[in-house]
Order: C-alpha cells, then sequence, then structure tokens
C-alpha cells in the first residue's frame, strides 16, 4: 500500500524494464510481454466482443433506420440515413434536454465528488465507530431504486411530505418540489446527488488508503497545516483516481433514468427531462414505443461520452509526459 | 519461457471456461421454461403480478388450461413491461399462447401485425357491448375480448359532505361540482384529487372532463377543450386540489383520499372493495358533464389476445382458453375474482347484478363508457394522448395557460399524427 | 489523536450519517405505516399506529428471492474478478498493444443505455436458451460491473510501485506469478472496492431480470417487489418492509467489507 502514480506513471512499462534488467533473456524475452500481455486481456476482449458489439450495433442501426412499431417486428424498415438525428435536433425538445442534461449532469458530479470527498477524508482518520458508520453510508445503495426513488419523491410532495412539514414548521413558505417548472430539475438533482455520494465515498476512500501516511507524516513535521495538507499532498496524489471517479460519475450520470421518471416523469411538461430520459419517453414511457428516435437519443449520450472519454485520455496523457 | 507460456495459457482459459461454464450449465432449465414448442403446454402472459401461482386467478386460468386439455405456464409482467416484452416476443417469434393487455396497447400491437383477429380465430365477438369492443377494432378487424371493463367515477367522503352541507344527488354539472368543492373547503376539509401525472394515466383521469366539455380528441386545441382543462388548473390555483395531483398517479390519489381528508376523489371501479374497507362511509356518482349530465369516462380493463404463432396448429388449443376465459360465467367469475372489472356483455352484467345490485352505477358508468381509440383514431391515440397529458402538466403547473398549452398539444399531435 | 478529539468526530459522523440516512429511515418508517396514513398531512415522523402487515407478506414471500439475489450478486463478483483482474493488469503493467483504445472502447461500452442492452441479450439468449435461467442473469449483470472494474483496476493498478514488480521479476518469478504474488494481493483493496460495486449493482438490477429473468423459478429480490405493485393498488408498506428485510444482509456484508479495508490498510502499513 504505498508509492503512488504520478510518479509511477512516468516510468516504462515492466516488461520492457524486465527486459533490459536481465540481458541473458533478452531474445525470448521480446516475444513474452506482449503475448502475455495479450493472454490477460483475452478474456476481456472476447466478452466485449460477444456482449456489447450487439448492442451498440443494434443502437446504431436503430437509429438510422425508421422503425415503426410494425416494421421492429416485422424487422423490414426503412433505411432514412441521419433524418432521426435531425428530427431530433429540431425538436422543441431538444434545447430543454440539453440544457437540463448539462446542468444535471455538472451540478450532481460537482456535488457528488466534493460531498464524497470531504467524507472520504473525514473517515480517513480513524476514529471510534468510523468503520461502521462509512459501512452505513453504503446503506442507500442497497435499495432497488423504485424505493428510493419513491421516498424521496414521498419526502418531497407538497402537501403531504415531510420537507414541506418541516419548512411550515420552521415558519417558511412550503415550496413544490416536484410541480413547480422552476423547482423540479433541482429536486431531481439533490436525489441524484444522495445517491452518487456512496460511489464516490467508496472510490476515494479507496484511492485515500494508497497515499503512504509518511507523506503526512513529513509534512506535520514541516508545520503544514490539514488544510495545506490536502491541497499539497491529498489532492494532487488523488488526481489519477479523481479523474477515474469523475469520468465513470458523468458516464453513469449521463445515463440516470429511473430517479428521474419515478420522481418527476422528467415533468411538469418537459423541465426535467434529460437526453435520457427523453430516450427512456420515446421507447418506453407512452403508448407507442418508437425505438429509432429512442436509439437515437441514446447514441447522443454514446457521443457525449466519447467526447469527453477523448478529453480524459489526453488529460492521461498530459499527465504521463509531464 | 514455454513453461511461464504455458501457465498463463492455462489461466487464460480456466477463466474464458469459467465464464463459459456459467452459460454452458444452464441447458436443463432453460429447456424446461422454453416447453413453449411442446405440445402439451401453452403460455399466457397477464398483467397482474399481484395475483400469485395460488390465487384465485391463477387457478382460473389453470381450470381454462384443463378443460382445453393442456397445462398453463402463466408469468406475470407490471402493464409496461407486459407491453414491451409483447413487442419484443413478437419480433422473436415467441409470443405466448394468449396474453391479457390493458386496451389502449391493443390497436398498437395489431397494428404491428402480431396479433390473430378474431374471426380467424374463430371467436364470436357479437355479444360484447360495442362501446367496449371499440378499443380491440383495426381496420375493421376485431383482434381480442375484453376480459372485462372498468371506468371512472367520483367517489366522495359521507362524512365530509355531510359536514359541508353538500347533497350528492344535487351534482350533476360542472358549476354544482365546484360549488360542493368550495363548501367543502369552506367547511375545512380538502374539495378533491385527481391524477394528473405525465403519463397515459393522466389522459385516462383528464379525459371524462375533456369528452364532458364536448371536445374532441382530433381538435385538442377547442374552446371546450381550453374549458376543460381551465376547469382543473382553476380548481388547483383556487387550493380546491392539492398541488400534488400534478404528479398523482390514480393509486397515489386513492392513497391520499383514504387519509379522509378529501371530499371527491376521481377513481375507477376497481377500488370498490377498498372503498368499502375505508375508515369512513363513501358513495360515489358519475362525473357529470360539464353542461349537465353524466360525461362519458374512457373504458378500462384488459383485452384477451391470442399473438401469431408459427406452429398454427396451436390456435385451436388457444381459441378454447380464450373462449374459457370469456364466457358468460367466465366474465362474471373475472368480476367477481377481481372485484373490479364490470363484464362486457349483457347477459353477464345483468347476471353480476343479481349477485351485486350495488354495482349498478358502475354497470352504468361502463356502459356509457368510451373506448380512448374509438372514434376510428386507432394507433393515432397514443400520440394525442401523449400531447393531451402534457399539456395538463404545463396547464397545472403554471407553465402556461391552457390555451397556449392545448394550442401547442395540438399542433404537435397533428404533425405527428400528419393529420 | 487525543480522546476527546475522536469523541468530537464520532459526534460529526453520527450527525453525517443520520443526515444521509434520512431518507432510508423514512423507507423503514412507511414499512410500518397502515394505507390510509400513508398520505395523511402533515405526515408523522413516527409510525404511530403501526402495522406489521408488510413485514408479514415480504417475510412470507420474499425469502427465497432474497437467496436468489444473493447468489447472484455473490457469483457476479466472481464472474466480474475473473474477467476484470488480469485485463487490468495488462493494461496497467504489462505491453498491451492499443490499450488506450480499449480504455476508450471500454467507456464508450458503459454508455450502451442498460434498455439496448437488455434488448440485444433477449434476442441472444433466446437463441442459446439462457432465457429464465439463473446463469444467464448473472452474465447479463456482468455487462454492467466488468468494463467499471477494468477501468478501476488500471487506474489503482499503475499506481503499484515498478520496483516491486521489478525485484520480483528478478527473483524469477513469470508474468503470472508476479499477478498472484505480487499484484493481486497489493491490489486487495481495489478487489474489494470492485467486488462491492459489482455485487451491489447485481443486488440492485432491476432492468436484466426484468427483461432477461421474467418467468424463471429463480426471481431476484427486485422482482419480486413488482409483485405489490399491481395496475391498481400499490402495497406500499410490503414494498418497503421487502426493501428493508433485503438490506439487513447486505448491510452487514458491507460493514464487514468496511471493515476489511481498513484491516487491509493497516496490514499494509506494517509491512511498509
Amino acid at each position: 500500500m504505498m508509492t503512488v502514480t504520478h510518479t509511477a506513471e512516468s516510468r516504462p512499462d515492466v516488461g520492457e524494464k524486465a527486459d533490459a534488467a536481465v540481458p541473458g533473456n533478452r531474445r525470448q524475452r521480446s516475444l513474452g510481454p506482449r503475448t502475455a500481455a495479450a493472454l490477460f486481456a483475452a478474456p476481456l476482449l472476447v466478452y466485449l466482443l460477444v456482449f456489447y458489439a450487439f448492442p451498440l450495433y443494434r443502437n446504431i442501426e436503430l437509429s438510422l433506420h425508421d422503425y415503426t412499431l410494425r416494421a421492429f417486428v416485422q424487422g423490414k424498415a426503412e433505411f432514412v440515413g441521419f433524418d432521426n438525428y435531425l428530427a431530433v435536433f429540431s425538436s422543441s425538445t431538444f434545447i430543454t434536454a440539453f440544457t437540463n442534461t448539462a446542468v444535471f449532469t455538472a451540478v450532481s458530479l460537482v456535488f457528488q465528488y466534493a460531498l464524497g470527498l470531504a467524507l472520504a477524508v473525514f473517515f480517513r482518520s480513524s476514529f471510534r465507530l468510523s468503520s461502521v458508520l462509512r459501512g452505513l453510508f453504503l446503506i442507500p445503495w442497497l435499495l432497488p431504486l423504485i424505493v428510493s426513488a419513491s421516498a424521496w419523491s414521498w419526502m418531497l410532495n407538497s402537501d403531504n411530505g415531510i420537507v414541506n412539514a418541516a419548512l411550515v414548521g420552521l415558519g417558511l413558505e412550503p415550496l413544490n418540489w416536484l410541480t413547480s417548472p422552476g423547482l423540479a430539475l433541482t429536486s431531481v438533482i439533490i436525489a441524484n446527488i444522495w445517491l452518487g455520494i456512496p460511489f464516490n465515498l467508496v472510490i476515494l476512500y479507496s484511492g485515500l488508503q494508497n497515499i503512504p501516511k509518511d507523506y503526512y507524516e513529513a509534512a506535520a513535521l514541516d508545520g503544514a497545516s490539514s488544510w495545506k495538507q490536502f491541497w499539497s499532498i491529498t489532492f494532487p496524489l488523488l488526481r489519477p483516481v479523481t479523474a477515474i471517479t469523475l469520468l465513470l460519475g458523468l458516464v453513469y450520470t449521463l445515463k440516470v433514468v429511473d430517479i428521474i421518471w419515478i420522481m418527476t416523469s422528467g415533468g411538469p411538461g418537459d423541465t426535467s427531462t434529460t437526453f435520457a430520459t427523453w430516450s427512456y419517453r420515446e421507447a418506453f414511457g407512452t403508448g407507442t414505443p418508437d425505438f429509432s428516435p429512442a436509439a437515437t437519443v441514446g447514441n447522443l449520450l454514446i457521443l457525449i461520452a466519447l467526447a469527453f472519454g477523448l478529453l480524459y485520455l489526453r488529460v492521461q496523457k498530459n499527465q504521463e509526459e509531464s | 519461457m514455454s513453461k511461464k507460456f504455458t501457465q498463463i495459457a492455462i489461466a487464460t482459459v480456466g477463466a474464458l471456461s469459467l465464464a463459459l461454464a456459467a452459460t454452458g450449465c444452464s441447458g436443463t432449465t432453460g429447456q424446461a421454461t422454453a416447453s413453449q414448442e411442446g405440445g402439451g403446454s401453452f403460455t399466457v402472459w397477464d398483467p397482474y403480478p399481484q395475483h400469485e401461482a395460488s390465487s384465485a386467478w391463477a387457478k382460473r386460468i389453470d381450470k381454462c388450461g384443463q378443460e382445453a386439455g393442456v397445462t398453463i405456464a402463466r408469468t406475470a409482467y407490471d402493464t409496461q413491461a407486459l407491453t414491451n416484452q409483447a413487442l419484443l416476443a413478437a419480433q422473436e417469434g415467441k409470443s405466448a399462447d394468449v396474453i391479457l393487455l390493458d386496451n389502449p396497447a391493443v390497436s398498437t400491437l395489431a397494428e404491428t401485425g402480431a396479433l390473430v383477429d378474431m374471426k380467424t380465430a374463430g371467436l364470436d365477438t357479437s355479444a360484447i357491448e360495442p362501446n367496449l369492443l371499440a378499443a380491440g377494432e383495426l381496420d375493421g378487424e376485431t383482434f381480442g375480448i375484453p376480459v372485462g371493463a372498468n371506468t371512472l367515477a367520483l367517489y366522495y367522503n359521507k362524512d365530509i359532505l355531510a359536514q359541508a352541507g353538500v347533497d350528492p344527488a344535487s351534482i350533476t354539472s360542472w358549476d354544482s361540482l365546484t360549488a360542493a368543492l368550495q363548501s367543502i373547503k369552506g367547511s375545512g376539509h380538502k374539495g378533491i384529487t385527481f391524477a394528473g401525472i405525465g403519463t397515459e394515466e393522466g389522459s385516462f383521469q383528464f379525459l371524462p372532463f375533456f369528452w364532458g366539455s364536448g371536445a374532441k380528441l382530433s381538435a385538442l386545441d377547442s374552446t371546450e377543450a381550453v374549458s376543460a382543462l381551465d376547469l382543473w388548473s382553476s380548481w388547483v390555483k383556487d387550493g380546491l386540489a392539492p398541488n400534488s395531483v400534478i404528479n398523482n398517479s390514480q393509486n397515489t390519489t386513492w392513497e391520499e383520499f383514504l387519509t379522509g381528508d378529501f371530499g371527491f376523489v376521481v377513481n375507477g371501479t376497481w377500488q370498490v372493495n377498498s372503498a368499502a374497507k375505508a375508515g369512513f362511509a363513501t358513495g360515489y356518482i358519475p362525473i357529470p358533464s360539464k353542461a349537465g349530465g353524466v360525461a362519458p369516462a374512457p373504458t378500462g380493463g384488459e383485452f384477451l389476445l391470442m399473438p401469431v404463432q408459427k406452429d398454427e396448429s396451436r390456435y385451436a388449443t388457444s381459441t378454447k382458453i380464450v373462449e374459457c376465459m370469456s364466457t358468460t360465467e367466465g366474465q362474471v367469475e373475472t368480476a367477481n375474482t377481481f372485484a373490479y372489472y364490470i363484464p362486457a356483455t349483457v347477459p353477464g352484467q345483468e347476471l353480476l347484478l343479481k349477485e351485486h345490485p350495488e354495482l349498478k352505477v358502475w354497470v352504468e358508468a361502463v356502459n356509457e363508457a368510451k373506448g380512448r381509440t374509438s372514434d376510428n383514431l386507432g394507433t393515432d391515440y397514443p400520440v394525442i394522448s401523449e400531447q393531451l397529458w402534457t399539456a395538463v402538466q404545463n396547464s397545472l403547473s403554471g407553465a402556461q395557460s391552457s390555451q397556449d398549452a392545448l394550442k401547442a398539444a395540438q399542433q404537435k399531435a397533428a404533425a405527428a399524427t400528419g393529420k | 489523536m487525543t480522546a476527546t478529539r475522536t469523541w468530537w468526530k464520532t459526534g460529526l459522523g453520527l450527525i453525517f450519517t443520520a443526515l444521509m440516512l434520512f431518507p432510508v429511515y423514512w423507507i423503514v418508517n412507511v414499512s410500518f405505516t397502515r394505507t390510509s396514513d400513508l398520505r395523511k398531512s402533515p405526515p408523522s415522523l413516527l409510525p404511530l399506529n403501526p402495522t406489521l402487515e408488510g413485514y408479514t407478506a415480504a417475510l412470507n414471500q420474499q425469502l427465497p428471492h432474497l437467496t436468489t439475489s444473493l447468489i447472484l450478486g455473490v457469483a457476479t463478483v466472481v464472474l466480474t474478478l475473473v474477467i476484470a483482474a488480469p485485463a487490468g493488469y495488462a493494461m496497467s503493467l504489462l505491453v498491451l498493444p492499443g490499450r488506450n483504445a480499449l480504455g476508450f472502447v471500454l467507456l464508450v461500452a458503459q454508455m450502451i443505455p442498460a434498455v439496448v442492452m437488455a434488448m440485444g441479450f433477449y434476442a441472444i439468449y433466446l437463441r442459446l436458451d439462457l432465457l429464465n435461467t439463473l446463469p444467464g442473469l448473472i452474465l447479463a449483470n456482468s455487462t454492467v460491473a466488468v468494463p467499471f472494474a477494468v477501468l478501476l483496476f488500471r487506474a489503482f493498478m499503475s499506481g503499484i510501485p515498478r520496483e516491486l514488480i521489478q525485484a520480483a521479476r528478478l527473483d524469477g518469478a513469470g508474468v503470472w506469478q508476479t499477478f498472484t504474488k505480487i499484484v493481486l494481493p497489493i491490489s486487495r483493496n481495489s478487489i474489494l472496492t470492485v467486488s462491492l460495486f459489482a455485487f451491489l449493482w447485481a443486488w440492485s438490477d432491476f432492468i436484466f431480470a426484468s427483461t432477461l429473468n421474467r418467468s424463471g423459478d429463480l426471481i431476484p429480490i427486485t422482482l419480486g417487489i413488482y409483485q405489490y405493485i399491481g395496475n391498481n393498488t400499490t402495497q406500499w408498506n410490503a414494498i418497503m418492509a421487502t426493501a428493508v428485510i433485503a438490506s439487513v444482509p447486505a448491510a452487514i456484508l458491507l460493514v464487514i467489507a468496511q471493515r476489511y479495508v481498513a484491516a487491509g490498510v493497516t496490514a499494509g502499513a506494517v509491512k511498509d
């Protein structure tokens, strides 16, 4: 459980290093590492091909054809090129869904990460009950989404919710959390942050464990405050884990459907509709499943993730080079 | 090197075979459930997960299988999942032999060519009330038989109405209903609750008011339609209905009513038993129309469907099963097992009334009711309905005026249906 | 660290936990509530007029599904680890050509909506006769966890000091031995983290179960809950009671796992 990434990153790969270190073996080893690596990755490659290629192909195929329900069942759909994409872009829902997706994702990510990190740092110092409490923090995750989302919509109900009861008790005006166009998105974001804290806490806590204690001891000897220690040790050393946490968080947040669907169904109107709920609504939320527009919106999400994935690769490369 | 290579190879093969073992050992269970192809077993899908294998409903299905000389494997889905499942299975050519499906989805499924029409199946639908059969019709053909029907009415809390001095018999129009709600509010209670949720349920609950204004689904932005939406919005704005109606499902409205705080609730036949067990006395009246008289409410309930099979020889047996489920006695039995279905035939209704005279209001309401996909809307209905519930949401939440919301809805519906 | 300071932190930790778990408390509260009190305004903080009908229903009907969910969760964890750990090792510590591209593919793979995945699986499973089987569901659930697990292993394993691995290689350990003897033991924390995620995702999956295992004899608890969501009635207290009952074994697992993570840290520190 010792040293950390940023120093290790810059080093050449083990296999090559090992080749150089063991001169007598050079000829044999030059083939070895690559083959070995490929063999270790083989199960994953097979797995990806078998289970992901088809759904991905299917999603693209659906978006390029006009799959009416009849065509979906009978299997003969007309090829329409990018018509579905044009229809999605020109839809009145597009701008709303785009803005909502951006706000929902960005705000959720920032708060989930900040709160998750704060809690991870808090729980890092061992105190009485710390591991039990940390375990309890994960309970929200154990609950089926239909249960936790229902609990939130219960608590935020305009007329018989506990939150409004508390507001009234404090002498404040009750709010229409789920039913007013201005607040619905905020409400689902709050619930989503709550759901995302365990994820961030687990990964970041795990990342903190890999930072050697002697770094802090040295810093403490130098008289650095805990605040300073956080910014000069914890945060920089956590960067690779932060990057992957945020990236995965982004991917999962973009995909969120259940919680929004159960709490507001994307409403009132379109005011809490994101791309993911829009896609879900087209496919399953109405009486007529429209798989082609649903797949089209789904592919837009994949494209957004691609863009951020590229960004991540770039950041990672910069880190490796530095 | 070679030794290491072997080790790695073994490890990889090991990992792979573990993954494959997970798939391989499934053969036996798979065959047991996929016995759909086999001669003696027929599959039935229904949307009643609340009725377990030991329930009266499940036993009835088993009995119909026995009478047809086969065993039945029944699977229950929730309504939403069942529609999806029916489509996926149809696409793969592996549909169930008999499906019970919510009526607005029937024309959608029929349109895909996945259903056998009743004439081909050799089933006689002439005894079924035309207004109840309408939801199963598409292009002049009938694709299903209602297992029974239900509809909406206004349940009321007798204690609250008495306190507010409201006589339920006096409520015959929108004006008298609104006046009653105001008296209830004046007596310190809550007026009415309904389901304005942004799903099909929202449209379902709004339709009695929409139709009751004289509006038609082909013109969502008519003056009549605007007056109906204004009625709902003004109730919310004036505090006669709670703000939560915007997000309420029908179940939620009923839970609200059961608290005993509400004068009225819009709800369906299926709550008759629950109403009888409530902690206060209840009654029900038909939903009034704008000018006076009973408003047409939408019909609800499931249809018995026969999906297309590769092996057409199965139809004969499936027909027997459907027949057994939809005979007069069968419909009365369904009504009794479920407590929320009114038989879809006149003889069935008469038989039920003999046993349960108190259901008279409901039998009348069902006969006045109107299929959502009727008026030749068919598969256009779901498209229009989506715009309708969106307009309801936008108006109730104050995002748009009723007029603007319905105007936008009509434009989108017209664009989507091409009319 | 002085005792007073630790107590202060425990107090703060308790407050944080209480805040975080309030919605969970609300679920417990509803699990004891009668249908007629569900929408009472204002709501009562305690189930003052409690009923056990939710728990009676859940205990009578849901225990087999609980076992299924546990088996499902554990098996998904095993399958995920078997596929992801070697791949993470290859991508972080070995020379895998195109590993960045692979990482990218993994990322995209996670974006495919679960519904689309489920529809694809349905078509494949129908042909392989895997519908309504537990192994089929395990396989499907692992697809959620595997890309995540590989990326996480990669991120964590790239932090393993190369000196350690070089030392092992100099001692004559092969790639495989380095993996099992050095990399895996050091990666205990990330293995636990991945296991936790894989377990929780499998535990809470609904979409795959509802598409692929609807009429199986062995259904997970997430599907079992749907028994209480009828067309026209919802037995909220039974739903919430099921969720509460189902959380207990999983919560115990979590707390144990958390202790183990902590223990791993101390062990590592000692070894240091």
